[in-house]
């Protein structure tokens, strides 16, 4: 470098296709080599946590759909375990192979977005179309259970809205014997694809000392090999009776993250295949009309089940004192909910901890000393939405 | 674990139900810096990976579990013993100042920010202590509990200025805030019964 050389700052965003939503990156550049990349976030900032406190616990749930808003079902499952907790109720055994079924739905869901807008930002148009089509017939099964096909609120406290509807466990099983084919071709078009692995591999490496240091977890942090899942290693709802394996990197760069959210899938429908064979009848919201509305048959000729109904959806329910801290593993990582009740209808308190804030946080690290077209690649693998980063 | 390496640490106990079966302490705001750093390298804990750190604001709580305004709460998770912990520290409004933890764990940086913004924590030796979430020239911190939902100013393009303009926040209705609680204290009573029983 010449001595009179001045680093320039480059302003990538906040309008920007490869920013993956509104983030605003002042990336110093030596040359076309990058010395610093500070992320400003913020700009989707919704007040989330501060409207949830002004919200009982039954208007809480949509918010979450809200923040990551590619895996909805994952956030409500955090916000349901973590009201359960606190009311020490536990949801019936069929709501808990529906949450879970539908989990992992949302986990594909979430990967079929992030794989192929990673491989677009890296030259590859072709993946996006036909993971799209596959998404919109998963999408199916979201509206079939809940009417939506994103913001669902389905999840609640208690167990899940609304039971199965006819044929759907068949429709779904049908569908997911043959998805893995779909992997198989979205493959061969990615995995051994020389642009795409040029463009990949070796870019952006975190060690596995690192990962752990910069609190990265989910996929970021499986790829650099720590075998860590929260499904594994603290089970909620009937994770624990299923049979999965989870998928470990090796170097910890943007092309390991892509393999393992590549294998992710695979275990998910082996997941998804397993609950609808094991799933078994009976009720799927706890019958304790005190927490969860009356159905609506009971109500035509019951005084009592209209005066649940109506005090459930003004006052709501009240939750006993307490602070608790349930996490699922989102798609992305470690989605975690600290609740705090002081006892009324609505909660005090609610912080949510969003993988994609500490991956964020991790991309200055990543991208330091590499060129500046290695950050949409580095970016696409950490799977940020800024849904959940801003909250 | 046993919880007498954790109460080494300790200083006295937090008066409030904790759920989920996480391991707490409460420490007092003075000795934060060398409980994290004792915490992450003990051979017994190595809780190496700092999972969140968050504030409640106790301005209106109905439950007297903190006689100071602000407490937070930072949550360590150890990979090796698969085991997650509490650290509660409260914080008085006259002083709001605590040691910033970045030095022991680096993601510390955006979750001690997140807390500056929110609710005006300041950490001292931070090394960039600036609003995260919020505009960059905003005004108060908006997760406290004395902050309106509302806010105070309200963001549109002018046309005419061909700029962006702040004015103060009109509502085209008033700002409807229903008390659905119900006045019976037996509601409360009933629940708490009903799930007991269970």
């Amino acid at each position: 470098m010449s001595e009179n050389f001045k680093p320039v700052t480059l302003n990538f965003g906040p309008q920007h296709p490869a920013a993956h939503g509104v983030l605003r990156l002042l990336v110093q550049l030596e040359g076309e080599v990058v010395n610093k990349a500070e992320p400003h976030i913020g700009l989707l900032h919704r007040g989330t946590e501060k409207l949830i406190e002004q919200k009982t616990y039954t208007q809480a749930i949509p918010y979450f759909d809200r923040l990551d808003y590619v895996s909805p079902m994952c956030q409500e499952h955090a916000f349901a375990l973590a009201v359960e907790n606190l009311l020490n109720i536990e949801a019936p055994k069929r709501a808990q192979y529906i949450r879970v079924m539908f989990a992992e739905v949302t986990r594909i869901l979430n990967h079929l977005l992030n794989i192929p807008a990673f491989a677009m930002d890296i030259g590859a148009a072709t993946p996006m179309l036909w993971a799209f089509e596959e998404r919109e017939k998963m999408l199916e099964f979201h509206e079939a259970v809940s009417g939506a096909r994103f913001h669902a609120a389905y999840f609640r406290p208690g167990g899940v809205h609304q039971d199965l509807p006819e044929n759907l466990l068949e429709k779904m099983k049908k569908y997911f014997i043959n998805f893995p084919k779909f992997i198989d071709t979205l493959e061969e078009l990615l995995t051994e694809n020389r642009i795409f692995k040029q463009r990949s591999v070796d870019i952006g490496i975190l060690k596995k000392d690192d990962a752990i240091r910069l609190s990265c977890s989910g996929p970021v942090l499986r790829a650099s090999g720590v075998a860590w899942d929260l499904r594994k290693s603290q089970p909620y709802d009937v994770y624990e009776d299923l049979d999965f394996d989870i998928p470990v990197g090796k170097t910890g760069d943007t092309y390991d993250r892509y393999l393992v959210r590549m294998e992710e899938m695979r275990e998910s429908v082996k997941i998804i295949l397993q609950c609808i064979e094991n799933i078994p009848e009976g009720p799927v919201m706890v019958e304790n009309n005190k927490i969860t509305p009356p159905k609506r048959s009971e109500m035509k000729n019951s005084m009592e089940a209209i005066i649940h109904h109506f005090k459930l959806f003004t006052e709501g329910y009240r939750v006993p004192e307490g602070i608790t801290y349930k996490s699922v593993e989102a798609p992305k990582g470690e989605f975690g909910v600290v609740l705090v009740s002081d006892g009324s209808s609505k909660p005090y308190r609610c912080k949510l901890r969003a993988p994609g804030f500490v991956h964020l946080q991790a991309l200055h690290f990543l991208s330091k000393g590499h060129q500046l077209a290695d950050v949409p690649s580095i970016l696409g693998s950490l799977d940020i939405v800024f849904g959940e980063v801003d909250r | 674990m046993s919880p007498n390496i954790l109460q080494k640490y300790s200083n006295g106990n937090f008066h409030f139900p904790i759920k989920s079966g996480i391991d707490n302490i409460l420490v007092n705001k003075d000795a934060i810096l060398e409980v994290t750093q004792k915490i992450k390298e003990d051979e017994d804990l190595l809780y190496d990976q700092l999972i969140d750190i968050t504030v409640t604001d106790n301005m209106l709580s109905k439950s007297s579990y903190s006689n100071e305004r602000f407490t937070l709460i930072y949550s360590f998770l150890s990979l090796k013993f698969n085991k997650r912990l509490f650290i509660f520290t409260n914080i008085s409004e006259d002083n709001l100042d605590i040691n910033s933890i970045t030095q022991i764990f680096e993601s510390a940086d955006w979750f001690e920010r997140e807390c500056y913004d929110l609710f005006g924590i300041n950490f001292v030796n931070h090394p960039n202590l600036q609003r995260i979430m919020n505009d960059y020239n905003f005004q108060g911190h908006p997760l406290r509990k004395d902050f309106p939902l509302t806010g105070y100013e309200e963001v549109r393009y002018d046309e005419n200025l061909k700029k962006v303009v702040y004015e103060p926040v009109t509502l085209k209705q008033e700002f409807r805030d229903f008390d659905n609680e119900s006045p019976w204290e037996g509601m409360k009573e009933t629940i708490k019964e009903e799930l007991e029983k269970k």
